[in-house]
């Protein structure tokens, strides 16, 4: 067993299942997105960045890729969302921003998870 | 690979992040569980927004108070708690990264990216020279003022800094790094098409030979001019298809051969290699009994050249690991003295030559040697390259440095490879042929004529070129007219033609040119001018040659 695999494989899944779980629910009302699931969300994701920090090999930098996609989608969310909150109401429109930007990063957090398991097929080991 | 400093950074940055990730989260979760209390007293709880906003600037110690309302005291106990966490973290980070941008590794990573940014924008002719001192330093001062750039390696980071202070212009990119290594030479350039030579005149004999096997490999077809000071790494040159290899001390001697022998063609070649004027006195070696101080590879170069020429010599070496044992002709001395000297018959010696390595032995050898005879021509080495040289006022009639001739031999083989050829070909030339193009040049063109190259190819001679696809026929005299009368005769010799192969020296005036024919010639300034407005404008060049019509003129 290799302990660098258990970690980084954790938080890849951690932060797809993570932001599942804030998507998953209806488009158009916040009662389904709960605001710490999202916060969580992110600091899995910037977890799961910095974890893939550094690798040469070219599956890492695409893994990296899509991490930074997630990250920037996540972010995005919250900016918008605190931005609304802090300076009008949250309308059903703004929520269907804020879901759909996390939609996008359960997207690439989705290719991330598959990345990743098929390079770990991959290997023969 | 390409980028390997931004790499580098990312795995390093990676514990720095995690640590801040994980600090700030652990503080905003914190802040957002604990209940709070508004300035009116109603209880409240931190927005996610608000915890990261006070985390933010706590964090970073800029510390703008308590907001949004005055904390109560279980907020204020978790506070105080994270703040170390978050600041230690912060802290952490920053230093990690400063530390980073510290790193040697780094360093010379981002270094070595911004050579190679460098070297590959050079779309100009240029030169890699290997190592940097006093003799590579003219090399390169040299080099860039003949329109060439140059790339240097150099291991020693001192040194490496010293190239930086000089600031040349244009930009000589240095990378720092053992030249050992192939890598080094593929990334400064070899493989380049603009790359017009490599130069690698280390004192190590077995370090040139090295780097001149690696070079043939990855790129056969860059000239290499290499440092060579045995005739075995000479023939392993040879063989290895090396094109310029310079044995300084067989320069020295073949000097001493032209000296003896010819002294016009001994001068033609200081001029060709910018050491001295024309003139007419030339300083000749005289015959007698020679006294040799100095037995080392030099020594033996010498040697070769004075029985070569049936010249009675005396050697004196107090190294006796380097002669052998029976050798006649070498004295075994336990000191250079006056003794020694007297011993010698020095009162009967007609030259004096101080050999050895030490440049302060050599000036107090010949200085004593002046003193008991009072008529010796005297004759040094002199090692090291120094911007004020006590040599010059010493009043030594010849003066022979080997790291000097190297430089000169250098610059010409690469940078003017027709003087060299030249030279080279003068070299196998009678003393009268000598005397007789000394004369002529000095009658010509002056002391000092400038040497001009001029290739006839589209670039270079425009009009030549389509007077010669139109078929007709121009002279190598059309050079030596004057644009403003053609009657009058310019400043210009033609020293050397080459066409394919072929080498004509002093060619005739009335040779036709050809394509791609290379013409050197020893000429003025002025003359230059008017060669170059011969060769591009057809209008200048029906003027001198006969075809010339009032109508065609101003067409």
């Amino acid at each position: 067993m290799n302990m660098e695999k258990v970690r980084a494989g954790f938080f890849i899944i951690l932060a797809m299942t993570l932001n599942f779980g804030f998507f998953y629910g209806d488009m158009d009302s916040m009662a389904y997105h709960d605001k710490y699931e999202l916060l969580a969300a992110i600091v899995v994701n910037l977890i799961a960045t910095t974890l893939k920090l550094g690798d040469r090999t070219q599956i890492g930098s695409v893994l990296l890729a899509t991490s930074l996609v997630a990250d920037i989608q996540l972010i995005a969310a919250a900016t918008v969302w605190t931005i609304v909150a802090y300076t009008s109401e949250i309308t059903p429109a703004t929520t269907v921003i804020i879901v759909s930007l996390s939609g996008g990063a359960l997207l690439a957090n989705i290719v991330s998870v598959i990345l990743y398991v098929g390079d770990t097929l991959k290997s023969k080991r | 690979m390409s980028n390997n400093s931004l790499w580098l950074i990312l795995q390093k940055l990676r514990v720095p992040f995690l640590v801040l990730i994980i600090a700030y989260t652990i503080a905003i979760i914190g802040l957002v569980m604990l209940d709070g209390v508004t300035s009116d007293g109603k209880p409240y709880t931190m927005t996610i927004f608000d915890a990261f906003y006070f985390i933010t600037y706590t964090a970073t110690t800029i510390g703008f108070g308590e907001t949004p309302f005055a904390f109560t005291y279980s907020q204020r106990i978790w506070v105080s708690m994270i703040i170390y966490l978050t600041v230690i973290g912060w802290f952490y980070s920053v230093g990690s990264i400063i530390s980073l941008l510290q790193d040697k590794v780094l360093i010379r990573e981002i270094a070595k990216a911004k050579f190679k940014k460098q070297v590959k924008n050079l779309q100009e002719n240029f030169l890699i020279i290997l190592g940097y001192n006093a003799t590579t330093k003219r090399i390169i001062e040299k080099s860039l003022h003949k329109g060439f750039r140059v790339v240097v390696i150099e291991r020693n980071e001192d040194r490496v800094n010293e190239l930086m202070m000089e600031s040349y212009t244009p930009i000589v990119p240095i990378l720092q790094a053992d030249i050992h290594d192939p890598i080094a030479l593929e990334i400064s350039g070899i493989k380049s098409k603009y790359c017009k030579g490599l130069v690698s005149l280390f004192e190590d004999d077995s370090l040139n030979f090295r780097i001149a096997v690696t070079s043939k490999i990855i790129n056969p077809k860059v000239p290499l001019a290499i440092k060579s000071t045995t005739e075995t790494l000479t023939e392993n040159l040879t063989d290895l298809g090396v094109e310029i290899i310079e044995n300084p001390f067989e320069i020295i001697s073949s000097q001493i051969h032209l000296s003896l022998n010819s002294p016009s063609i001994y001068q033609i070649g200081k001029w060709i290699y910018n050491l001295d004027i024309l003139r007419k006195e030339q300083f000749k070696l005289p015959r007698g009994l020679y006294i040799v101080c100095g037995y080392g590879r030099m020594g033996r170069e010498i040697y070769k050249v004075l029985k070569e020429n049936d010249i009675e010599a005396k050697f004196v070496e107090i190294n006796k690991e380097k002669v052998d044992s029976n050798h006649k002709d070498v004295t075994i001395a336990s000191s250079y003295d006056m003794d020694l000297l007297k011993s010698l018959d020095i009162e009967k010696a007609a030259v004096i030559i101080a050999g050895t390595k030490d440049d302060t032995l050599n000036l107090s050898l010949l200085s004593t040697a002046r003193k008991i005879n009072k008529n010796i021509i005297t004759v040094a080495r002199e090692n090291e390259l120094e911007n004020y040289s006590i040599f010059k006022y010493s009043h030594i009639d010849f003066i022979f440095m080997p790291s000097r001739i190297l430089i000169h031999k250098t610059i010409n083989a690469i940078v003017n490879p027709m003087s060299d050829k030249f030279f080279y070909l003068m070299k196998s030339q009678s003393e009268e042929f000598g005397a007789k193009l000394v004369n002529e040049l000095l009658e010509k063109i002056g002391e000092s004529p400038e040497v001009y190259e001029l290739f006839i190819d589209a670039e270079q001679a425009n009009a030549i070129k389509d007077a010669i696809l139109e078929n007709e026929t121009i002279y190598l005299g059309a050079f030596s007219r004057r644009r403003e009368d053609r009657t009058i005769k310019n400043s210009v010799k033609p020293l050397l033609l080459q066409r394919g192969n072929k080498f004509y020296l002093l060619p005739d005036e009335v040779m036709p040119l050809k394509m791609g024919d290379k013409i050197l010639f020893a000429t003025t300034r002025d003359a230059i001018e008017d060669i170059e407005y011969i060769a591009q404008n057809m209008y200048e060049l029906k003027y001198v040659t006969d075809n010339f019509t009032n109508d065609g003129m101003w067409k």
